[in-house]
């Protein structure tokens, strides 16, 4: 097993078997790598189930494929497992989910840091008109 | 307000916001670009006391500092957030709103996938990985600046210096292309 990062709704350091360029965790490791449980309904998270229709796609010798974990999850990834020292993987929000926000004006309540660490949701200052600024340092 | 920088370090950003006293999140993983569909600086999104987007995501500056160099001045916009604000009244009807961001492609989400991992892969010293996914990632959205320019100062280049301009002219020759309403205008 090596040490994996994963970059998820998180950045997150897991052991894992890198094998022919795939990524594998032990179930156990799932909800620390992607936040979602492999159980008999699915991929879940809290009450949310997502059926997993190609299970033998999903789990190799008991362990479980992160790209596949994501494709189940209707999220693009990108896995970098050509050095098996050095293996990345980063996992993007599912796309309809985005695509229905940006068609239904919804705006989804994201949680970042404040510049001394400190984690706030965008739903903080909920409840009153917010005016988000994107701005950077580059 | 809530200021989101699109930065790698809150040292980075310490000087931008010194004395401000609204928030200021720190997003090192660009997820507020992919949820809200934004490829470049600065960017606004309005939203509403029920949560709900009342201006997508545009095109605007809270100053005049770089008004010679864009030809885009605060006063519009400014004025516009007050007239929301104060009245209550989004000069952009929900219809244009829905269809004004056009989502972002495949490779735009590709390229921030990339962009994580190149970063990741700097925080830790792996600086062949941190090369090779930062250039996949400007090779997959040329035209997000999100990603083209916030890889130059993790790839050692000046973000403001000559290789800047020279993409931002061809980028502007292109139609300056980018997700969103553009600025006011006077």
């Amino acid at each position: 097993m090596s040490p994996v990062t994963v970059i998820g709704d998180d950045v997150r350091t897991v052991e894992a078997r890198i094998h022919g360029g795939r990524v594998l965790v032990a179930p156990e490791s799932l909800p620390t790598a992607i936040g979602w449980a492999l159980k008999p309904e699915g991929l879940c998270r809290d009450e949310v189930c997502v059926p997993v229709r190609d299970r033998d796609a999903l789990v190799v010798d008991g362990l479980v494929d992160l790209a596949a974990a994501a494709y189940a999850l209707r999220r693009p990834a990108v896995v970098d497992a050509a050095d098996p020292e050095r293996a990345y993987v980063a996992i993007a929000l599912p796309a309809e989910e985005r695509r229905r926000a940006l068609r239904e004006l919804e705006a989804p309540d994201i949680t970042l840091p404040d510049l001394d660490g400190n984690p706030h949701s965008l739903s903080e200052w909920g409840g009153r008109k917010r005016l988000l600024q994107a701005f950077s340092s580059w | 307000m809530i200021a989101v920088a699109i930065d790698e370090s809150a040292d980075d950003v310490r000087p931008w916001v010194d004395g401000i006293t609204m928030p200021v999140l720190l997003d090192r993983e660009h997820v507020l670009t992919e949820v809200f569909a934004i490829s470049n600086v600065p960017a606004v999104v309005w939203i509403d006391e029920a949560g709900r987007i009342a201006r997508p995501t545009a095109v605007a500056f809270g100053s005049d500092m770089f008004k010679d160099f864009t030809g885009v001045g605060a006063d519009p916009h400014l004025d516009a957030v007050r007239r929301w604000v104060r009245e209550g009244v989004v000069d952009v009807d929900a219809d244009t709103a829905r269809t004004a961001v056009p989502d972002l492609t495949d490779d735009e989400v590709l390229a921030r996938l990339h962009f994580r991992i190149g970063a990741a892969a700097r925080r830790v010293g792996d600086d062949e990985s941190t090369r090779r996914h930062l250039e996949r990632a400007v090779e997959l959205a040329p035209d997000d600046l999100t990603i083209w320019r916030a890889a130059m100062p993790l790839l050692g280049d000046d973000p403001f210096g000559e290789p800047f301009f020279a993409k931002f002219q061809a980028w502007q020759e292109r139609g300056s292309p980018f997700h969103g309403l553009g600025a006011l205008s006077d």
